[in-house]
């Protein structure tokens, strides 16, 4: 049973892929894919083309170890394009893996990596 | 792992034009018995038993339509759930499912209600419009539009104009194929031909309307258009619009005619409307991808330049000569393997592990590979064009032309999968484990078949009418699949420089299949006219195969 739950689970997850060049696409970010931030509580934006349903699409913190930190993603209607978040960080490379379900019902998928230095 | 996600994005791509296929019959078939059926049936000789026909046919859509939707929605809703980790009950409420959930309980209203009773009544009958209404509205809160971060109300419009078009012009022509079938005396084909033409034409300004706007707020500029994956799919549909618009053309010429008290061809109204059929939904399948890209003026990098579409293009000789098999990436990593088992003593490694989904290194040798294989597919192709424009010309042994794709298909099985027996040291039965190469031996499967068949129709072994029809189809559907897959690589500037060769292939491919369908079909001059053009397409496909470049 827990075995079969899984192996249904990865099939899902690989389906989910599926609309993986679909039309929500990352127009802006911060940080900035391959770009650094200091250390600290480091705020997170990252920008669509489209309306994103916050509360159905997620952020996943991949650090350099590949453990993998689920963020809360604060919810603001006068953002309708932005998955925000906030989190401490300490130096290191990480990846946030971003799953976005777009209102109009496109899910897509994307990693957006980038690097925290020292806190000066 | 890649490949199995082409596959289901592939997948998804499908369900999602027969959900386009089915909405559109479903609207057309109610506007066409409202509009049109139900108000002239007293007028019509057998108007009873036609009007339960189209209802018939509109039920059906309307349930192809609940089984289309519920199988898309059950995918996306069972995707959330799993990868957000979200009860059944929260995704349910997500804009999506609330819009799929409205389509598929109107869609079950139709299939329920629409009946010649509820036509009989103008309540019922105003009911049922507004329920197709709402399924309208329902289906455009599904499109870019709705999340589009301005204009979203105007745009929504748009798309529902543009879908309302679609059904009225394109959805209601099986109805017409069906009537036309079934009508015999002149006076009834004049009533439902010049009344169904006006119809069409509302929808073609719905649809030429909608489109201009949505170019302007997707598309944007020329760069837009020529550099961008949704740009090249608009263009194919715009391609195919126009050759719509021609077919359509024709037919109005024939209802005019008629109107006129005249004497017209209706097998060749007929002939028409069966090839605008399957160039329509071909277009549906198109617009079903187009959903699966981001809007051209959202792409503002990546795009590719016209410098670069140039350099790719420029005319050079095509690849008459293979590159060594052992200087593919693939045998040089083999090699490099053997030795270090060698030099460890240990079992030699495979480079490749079939159906792993890791894709296989590449390198410059492969890129000719590659390039060399199309270039003499393209060969074969241009000869099959040429005998058989020949053949047409009255050249008796020309005819057997279809025996080409054999030998084809032979050059393919041998070539296309250079890693695998009998060429690379992969084994033939292990190899079926990778998707693409299963993929290429059910594509050389399916060309001995239609080979063959096309062959002994040629030939006069097969006699049926029907078994003749199979060859023309083949070809569009390959057509209409080679315009729908997925768009899914890496590299997504070189993705499209292989695209933008690609979709004139499959324009063609559609062009090639249905021209034969009306030589076939279509007795006279115009069926002479059309069996010039198909081997002309093909020959067109040839040339542009030996153009195809990789690099
Ligand atoms: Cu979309």
């Amino acid at each position: 049973m827990q075995l079969n739950r899984r192996v249904a689970f990865a099939t899902l997850a690989l389906l989910a892929s599926l609309n993986v060049s679909a039309h929500a696409i990352l127009t802006d970010s911060t940080p900035k894919a391959n770009g650094s931030v200091a250390a600290g509580h480091v705020a997170l934006t990252l920008k669509y083309n489209s309306k994103i349903d916050q509360g159905r699409s997620r952020l996943l913190l991949v650090a350099a170890d590949k453990s993998e930190t689920p963020l809360a993603i604060t919810a603001s209607a006068d953002k309708p394009n932005e998955l925000d978040s906030a989190t401490d960080l300490k130096p290191g490379a990480y990846v946030i893996r971003w799953q976005a379900l777009a209102l109009d019902g496109h899910i897509t998928r994307g990693d957006l990596p980038f690097n925290v230095t020292p806190a000066p | 792992m890649a490949l199995l996600v082409d596959i289901f994005g592939y997948l998804s791509v499908i369900l999602h034009g027969l959900v386009i296929v089915a909405q559109s019959m479903t609207l057309g078939g109610l506007l066409f018995l409202v509009f049109l059926l139900h108000p002239l049936s007293s007028r019509l000789v057998q108007g009873d038993a036609l009007e339960q026909r189209i209802v018939r046919l509109t039920r059906w859509s309307a349930w192809g339509l609940v089984l289309a939707e519920l199988a898309t929605t059950a995918l996306q809703v069972s995707v959330l759930m799993s990868t957000v980790d979200l009860p059944f009950s929260n995704v349910m409420q997500a804009s999506f499912a609330v819009a799929a959930s409205v389509k598929i309980l109107c869609a079950l209203a139709i299939a329920f209600c629409l009946g010649q009773r509820t036509m009989a009544r103008s309540i019922p009958r105003t009911l049922l419009l507004l329920v197709g209404l709402i399924e309208l509205a329902a289906a455009t809160a599904t499109t870019h539009a709705y999340a589009r971060l301005d204009d979203n109300t105007l745009l929504m419009l748009v798309e529902g104009l543009h879908q309302f078009g679609a059904a009225i012009w394109i959805g209601a022509i099986p109805c017409f194929v069906v009537v036309l079938r079934h009508l015999q005396d002149a006076d009834g084909l004049r009533l439902v031909g010049s009344r169904f033409s006006r119809m069409s034409m509302i929808g073609v300004a719905c649809v030429l309307l909608s489109g201009i706007t949505m170019w302007i707020f997707y598309v944007g500029d020329a760069q837009g258009f020529y550099g961008t994956a949704y740009g090249v799919m608009v263009g194919a549909k715009v391609a195919m619009f126009i050759g719509l618009l021609g077919l359509g053309l024709g037919n109005f010429l024939v209802t005019e005619r008629l109107r006129k008290g005249g004497d017209a061809s209706v097998t060749r109204m007929r002939r028409f409307a069966e090839v605008e059929i399957g160039i329509g939904f071909t277009i549906f399948f198109a617009a079903a991808s187009l959903t699966s890209v981001p809007p051209a003026v959202d792409l503002t990098t990546d795009r590719v330049t016209l410098h670069e579409i140039a350099v790719r293009n420029a005319p050079a000789w095509p690849r008459l000569s293979s590159p060594d098999h052992d200087t593919l990436a693939i045998s040089q990593l083999q090699t490099q393997l053997d030795q270090d088992a060698a030099r460890d003593h240990q079992v030699t490694q495979s480079a490749t592990t079939p159906g792993s989904g890791i894709l296989p290194p590449r390198n410059a040798e492969d890129i000719a590979w590659s390039e060399y294989n199309h270039h003499w597919a393209g060969i074969f192709v241009l000869l099959i064009g040429f005998l058989a424009l020949l053949s047409r010309a009255g050249m008796r042994w020309a005819r057997h032309w279809p025996l080409l794709f054999l030998l084809m298909a032979a050059f393919l099985l041998l070539r296309s999968d250079p890693e695998v027996w009998p060429l690379g040291q992969e084994g033939w039965w292990v190899a079926w484990r990778d998707v693409e190469v299963a993929q290429h031996r059910f594509f050389v499967l399916l060309i001995i078949l239609f080979g063959t068949f096309e062959w002994s129709v040629r030939t006069g072994r097969l006699k049926s009418e029907r078994a003749a029809l199979v060859f023309p189809l083949l070809v569009a559907v390959g057509g209409a699949m080679l315009l729908t897959h997925s768009h899914q690589i890496s590299n997504v500037k070189d993705q499209m420089l292989i695209e933008l060769t690609h979709t004139p292939l499959a324009l063609a491919g559609v062009a090639a299949g249905w021209s034969r369908w009306l030589e076939l079909r279509l007795p006279g001059r115009g069926g002479r006219i059309a069996g010039y053009v198909w081997p002309a397409c093909f020959m067109l496909i040839g040339v542009i195969l030996l153009w195809y470049r990789e690099a």
